[in-house]
């Protein structure tokens, strides 16, 4: 009787104390699998990932989060990484996908086993998986209506990203539909920029002689820095270039507002967006009810965020918000 | 005419026709507009093409199987370093290129050590050595991206008269490494071993020592690269070299270098970078969609090195 008492008060007081962080899951253990590791973005994503997994284990939340990254960014040895974390006994694996479906088999095999799966950024189609998803079209399509807000009209170059993939695929849409709706603005140029700075630069200083004079740049992120510079070297007029997240280009935005005042936007996924599947993981370990399928709200920057986000970002990285239980919990019942 | 015969006969005219065809498509197709500045961007990019091309040229003459895929990663860990080490500082250049020359020949000592010590296949080592290499890129850098040297950002990037400057010391750099390939030693040597590896040991060549000065030759050239690339455009990036994979090998072949080794040219490497990168702005300017980009890449590739090696085969 006193026993119970006794573990009653310490819940009650747990649950006081730390807030939103209940005992239940201390013994649990998560394990990132992610495939790939070899852009900011990526590393970003791993050191957020580190740092709020590392807290949450200090403070006895889980047990351990491990995250573990394959070499060669391969279906199948994302698969066999997936089949070894089962054997493990992990009660949770967050996945950043190399496929969408190619690992669904694994993932299958994970679900029947009782482990829980949340895919994230690169989601898995198998049903028994959770998806924090990001609403790519949409993110595109952000991209104009801010546009038209700025200009009267007139002509866009796209900077896509990496051709063949969904993402690419997506963004392109969201932006192609938002020019429909706004018929002010033409698309007179597409190059394929593969959300690098470098690749970018080169794609626009190709195709820029060719071009009309041009009013603004629509991106994917990544690509804005080199698509400045390659419009700086042709001797032309700096467009309004759409940003993504990237320190580079955060910076030389910042340069070009000082100078002249020069105004544009940003919109991009936070790397951060691991921490959040990390909670969500957490939160159905611990026996709430999550949606299957959540979407990654946007990290947007503007005119006046920009010192903030520049402040926040360490040179070389990517501007980025990492989640806590309070956030995680915010985006699963949708407030 | 016989001067024209001549011409033609010579492997890398080729890839200079192509490239002046690519071009006159996309002229024709804007009406002249920005003709003069494609070229002039054709210059910049494919000069950093040719640099790695040359390093994987002398790899590629010295015989089947000899080739080096450690250079993207290459690229990418001696851009990173030396951007850390000068920290933007113009006092620094001078630390920043010795330690990115440094990087590269540790990277060729280490790759001849994988072929020769642990009889590895050259492309099976270079690999292995190119995840080794960006591994270490990574724990270095943690992908940071520095700002170049004012002073090396600007001389990457100046121009005179629409020329770019370093666009004319590679051009220069070229010609001297053809004159090292055709007129030297070592280039004559290298030939020889890719003609022959055999009977060039047993004329006296030291079959082993020209292999690892060729291994070196390359990681040092996509070093340069490296240092050059980041002042270009504005810092280092670990996925920087990745396009210059398949790009190293292309300029080599379409130039009219031959695959199986023993037969190869400089001059043939200017052109197949700058018909590479007209291409893509050809195919970019006529609105073509990324798979009929690929499509058309893919087949204008093989059209042309079917021409250049015809009356080879």
């Amino acid at each position: 009787m006193l026993k119970k008492a006794l573990m009653g008060a310490t819940l009650l007081a747990a649950t006081l104390n730390g807030g939103l962080a209940l005992a239940d899951t201390s013994a649990k253990r998560i394990a990132l699998s992610n495939n790939y590791a070899g852009n900011s973005w990526r590393q970003a994503m791993l050191a957020s990932w580190d740092k709020v997994t590392s807290q949450a284990v200090a403070d006895g939340v889980v047990a351990e989060a491990p995250a573990f990254t394959t070499a060669e960014n391969q279906v199948t040895e994302q698969a066999a990484q997936i089949q070894n974390m089962i054997l493990q006994g992990y009660d949770a694996i967050v996945i950043n996908a190399a496929s969408p479906d190619a690992l669904n088999g694994a993932v299958k095999q994970a679900c029947d086993a009782g482990i829980v799966v949340v895919s994230f950024d690169g989601i898995v189609t198998e049903p028994c998986a959770y998806r924090i998803a990001v609403d790519f079209k949409a993110m595109g399509k952000v991209e104009v209506e801010y546009l038209a807000t700025r200009l009267d009209g007139g002509n866009l170059l796209e900077i896509r990203g990496l051709a063949g993939v969904f993402v690419d695929d997506e963004i392109s849409a969201g932006i192609h539909e938002g020019v429909e709706e706004n018929p002010q603005f033409e698309i007179v140029g597409s190059v394929h920029g593969d959300w690098a700075q470098d690749v970018a630069q080169k794609a626009v200083a190709g195709i820029l002689p060719s071009l009309p004079e041009i009013a603004a740049v629509v991106t994917q992120g990544g690509d804005g820095y080199g698509a400045a510079q390659a419009f700086a070297a042709a001797g032309r007029p700096t467009p309004l270039i759409v940003m993504g997240n990237r320190y580079d280009e955060m910076l030389w935005w910042k340069e070009q507002k000082d100078a002249n005042g020069y105004a544009t936007m940003s919109v991009s996924i936070a790397p951060g967006v691991g921490t959040l599947a990390f909670w969500v993981a957490q939160m159905i370990l611990d026996g709430k009810q999550v949606p299957q399928d959540l979407t990654v709200p946007f990290l947007t920057i503007t005119q006046d965020t920009l010192e903030e986000s520049l402040a926040n970002t360490q040179p070389g990285g990517v501007a980025n918000v990492e989640y806590s239980l309070e956030d995680a919990m915010a985006v699963v019942t949708g407030e | 005419m016989t001067f024209v015969t001549q011409l033609s006969q010579k492997a890398w005219i080729w890839s200079f026709v192509g490239m002046f065809m690519v071009w006159l498509a996309t002229a024709v197709y804007t009406g002249g507009k920005g003709s003069a500045d494609v070229i002039s961007a054709a210059l910049s990019f494919a000069t950093f093409t040719v640099i790695v091309g040359i390093g994987q040229m002398f790899v590629i003459t010295t015989g089947p199987g000899n080739v080096d895929l450690s250079i993207p990663s290459t690229i990418s860990l001696s851009g990173a370093v030396a951007m850390k080490i000068m920290d933007g500082s113009n006092g620094m250049l001078v630390v920043g290129f010795a330690i990115s020359m440094a990087c590269g020949l540790a990277v060729g000592l280490f790759n001849y050590t994988l072929i020769r010590v642990l009889r590895i296949p050259p492309i099976i080592a270079t690999l292995s050595s190119s995840f080794l290499i960006l591994s270490t890129a990574i724990a270095y850098g943690r992908g940071l991206k520095i700002k170049p040297p004012p002073l090396l950002a600007e001389f990457t990037t100046a121009q005179i008269l629409g020329v770019p400057v370093l666009a004319i010391v590679i051009i220069m750099f070229a010609a001297v490494m053809s004159i090292v390939l055709h007129r030297t030693f070592y280039g004559r040597a290298v030939l020889a071993i890719g003609q022959n590896a055999r009977a060039a040991w047993l004329a006296g060549i030291n079959v082993e020592r020209i292999r690892f000065m060729t291994y070196v030759l390359s990681a040092l050239l996509a070093a340069l690269c490296g240092f050059f690339l980041s002042g270009f455009s504005g810092g280092a990036s670990l996925n920087m070299g990745q396009e210059y994979l398949l790009a190293s090998i292309a300029v080599v072949v379409i130039g009219g270098t031959s695959v199986a080794g023993g037969k190869s040219n400089v001059p043939g490497i200017w052109g197949a970078a700058m018909f590479m990168f007209l291409l893509v702005t050809m195919l970019n300017t006529f609105g073509a969609s990324a798979g009929i980009r690929l499509i058309m890449t893919g087949l204008i590739i093989v059209a042309v090195i079917t021409i250049a090696g015809g009356e080879e085969a």
